[in-house]
């Protein structure tokens, strides 16, 4: 039921893209569940292979929309890497699901020195730098992530640094896709990578590595997904885009709630969508978490947040805190006057307050929300219940 | 090295491309128009390992290769990255991505050569891939035509046995079969052809 009347769409075709991730359960979800459908539009999903390629293909318009890391729409307005062009956001998709994967003899090490995944990522980290300093002449480790601009990036930063490692000049930390992770993990071509679902399930239940810190451990509900679509796009197609997040936001509602994530989990496992084994997607989904063979699954019920905590506000807090972790990683912080407009921009907490009134949903009133002050649920404002939100 | 030398020298290329046989007719179009393809490698083997080898002046990449998002990582300048990469988008030539993404390829050069001269190595890479795509398409167009025919001939004499019709009434029924179900000739004769040939189906209801 629809309180509020939709402005007409402006186009009905809408071509959304996605990449090869459990997290992509919003965009997928909505499709099967004919939510798109039901807000008159006619949605095809386009799978791709690259994050260059997503946004490539958004900038010149071949793409209506996409679900991008939370860092890129940021990195492409500054033109980082490539392209450069305004894209915005006015819904976050997902929160937390990244994790960290060593191979098992540096799992090995990490454990001789003390590091337990299960009691905390900061144990493991200081694991690994005690064992980097015992063996202070074996090779430089090299990790992978899988794009420059990322959570993945900034959390196995963040893990390193917890460690006494400094990420710049102790290790390499190289860029691979996420499908070429496993394999190089294997091969030994790269000693651990931070990836995101089912990436590390697939490492783990073929005995080629075991996770040594999760993406919520190192920054609880962190934003990690979001939808994307060029300033000029969401100008010609305020109503389209609408309908989208109203989709969306009753996809991420019914992912939000514990019992519908064995049924995503089959559904994404298909061959029309990430085509893979679905005893590789179920652990980050269901939360039952392994972290490496053989060991019994931990109760992770946060390692995917779905239209829970606020997951899909774009909070502008968050939007500074990923400019200030890629300032950091190029080493060129940015003032925080530019900061604040870049974000202010890019992060549009007007498009959701806009989507959550035509859904009837309670809302933030402000856009900046507290880091590293609350270790559990707690509430914001009448109606606002926010996650834990401690970090490194 | 002098500005004349450099000048002088011919571009040095990487090639990315998981399509062996494309990669090859690309190549020997950039070989024709006077520059220097280093190596030709396909998706997943080691493109950071290349890129350190022989410190290329320009990366031509199928857009279907995921190496995309590493080849941009090469963007940050560092320690191990000496001379950063950056996107070629056309020297101001705004149609250039877009043509360039319709044929399926995109292309990075290292900051310090000037657009102009990376641009004509990227527009044979570009014509040549689009050309590619055009003659796979014709390829495909073709194959389903072939096979169309195939399936058209055997429902026309599917129907003419069964009701003892001449071959122009089976082909207009099948044409008329066709438009209300609006489908292609072809699917329409496929479904007959499916439906004819079911096995304990000789045209008698059980």
């Amino acid at each position: 039921m629809t309180i509020h009347r939709l402005p007409n769409p402006e186009k009905e075709q809408v071509e959304l893209g996605y990449l090869r991730l459990s997290d992509s359960a919003p965009v997928i979800m909505a499709q099967e569940m004919g939510l798109y459908k039901k807000y008159g539009l006619d949605v095809t999903l386009r799978r791709e292979v690259s994050w260059a390629n997503l946004r490539d293909k958004l900038v010149i318009g071949s793409l209506d929309a996409a679900q991008m890391l939370a860092p890129l729409p940021l990195a492409t307005a500054m033109g980082l890497g490539g392209m450069r062009a305004e894209v915005l956001t006015g819904l976050a998709l997902s929160l937390n699901g990244n994790a960290i994967t060593v191979s098992p003899s540096l799992a090995a090490g990490i454990a001789e020195h003390g590091g337990d995944v299960i009691e905390s990522a900061r144990s493991t980290a200081r694991g690994l730098a005690a064992h980097q300093r015992e063996n202070p002449n074996s090779n430089t480790l090299t990790f992978a992530s899988a794009h420059s601009f990322s959570c993945h990036t900034f959390e196995l930063r963040l893990w390193l640094n917890a460690g006494g490692l400094d990420p710049d000049r102790d290790v390499r930390i190289i860029v691979l896709p996420p499908e070429q992770m496993v394999d190089s993990l294997a091969r030994g071509i790269i000693d651990g990578f931070c990836v995101g679902e089912p990436w590390n399930s697939i490492a783990v239940q073929g005995g080629i590595g075991a996770v040594q810190a999760t993406g919520y451990q190192i920054l609880n509900n962190g934003i990690e997904k979001v939808l994307g679509v060029t300033r000029q796009w969401h100008q010609h197609n305020g109503a389209t885009h609408l309908r989208l997040r109203l989709a969306l936001l009753e996809a991420c509602a019914w992912l939000a709630h514990p019992a519908n994530r064995r049924q995503a989990a089959y559904v994404l496992a298909s061959p029309d969508y990430l085509d893979l084994p679905v005893d590789y997607l179920l652990p980050s989904l269901t939360g039952e978490y392994v972290f490496s063979k053989d060991q019994k699954p931990i109760e992770l019920p946060h390692f995917h947040v779905f239209g829970r905590f606020q997951a899909g506000f774009p909070w502008r807090s968050s939007g500074e805190w990923l400019l200030q972790q890629t300032g950091a990683m190029l080493g060129k912080p940015m003032s925080s006057e530019q900061t604040k407009a870049l974000v202010q921009q890019t992060f549009r907490t007007d498009l959701y307050r806009e989507s959550a009134r035509y859904l009837d949903l309670p809302c933030p009133s402000g856009d900046y929300k507290p880091v590293n002050k609350h270790s559990d649920v707690w509430q914001m404002e009448p109606g606002i219940e926010l996650g834990p939100d401690l970090s490194f | 090295m002098s500005k004349a030398g450099q000048a002088e020298k011919s571009l040095r290329l990487i090639l990315v491309d998981d399509d062996s046989r494309r990669a090859a007719i690309v190549q020997s179009s950039l070989v024709k128009g006077g520059f220097c393809v280093l190596s030709i490698i396909p998706t997943g083997s080691g493109l950071l390992h290349q890129m350190a080898q022989y410190e290329p002046d320009v990366v031509i990449i199928a857009l279907d290769s995921p190496d995309r998002d590493v080849l941009e990582s090469l963007s940050i300048a560092s320690a191990h990255n000496p001379k950063p990469v950056v996107m070629f988008s056309g020297a101001g030539d705004s149609g250039f991505i877009t043509d360039a993404i319709a044929a399926g390829v995109s292309a990075y050069q290292t900051e310090n050569l000037s657009a102009e001269r990376v641009k004509a190595a990227i527009d044979v890479a570009v014509a040549q891939f689009s050309a590619y795509d055009t003659l796979k398409r014709e390829l495909v167009d073709t194959r389903r035509q072939l096979k169309d025919r195939k399936i058209v001939e055997r429902a026309k004499g599917l129907l003419m046995s069964l009701h003892n019709i001449s071959e122009d009434q089976a082909f207009s029924t099948l044409r008329t079969l066709a438009m209300d179900k609006n489908e292609t000739l072809g699917q329409a004769c496929q479904g007959v052809v499916t439906l004819l040939e079911k096995p304990g189906k000789n045209g008698a209801e059980q």
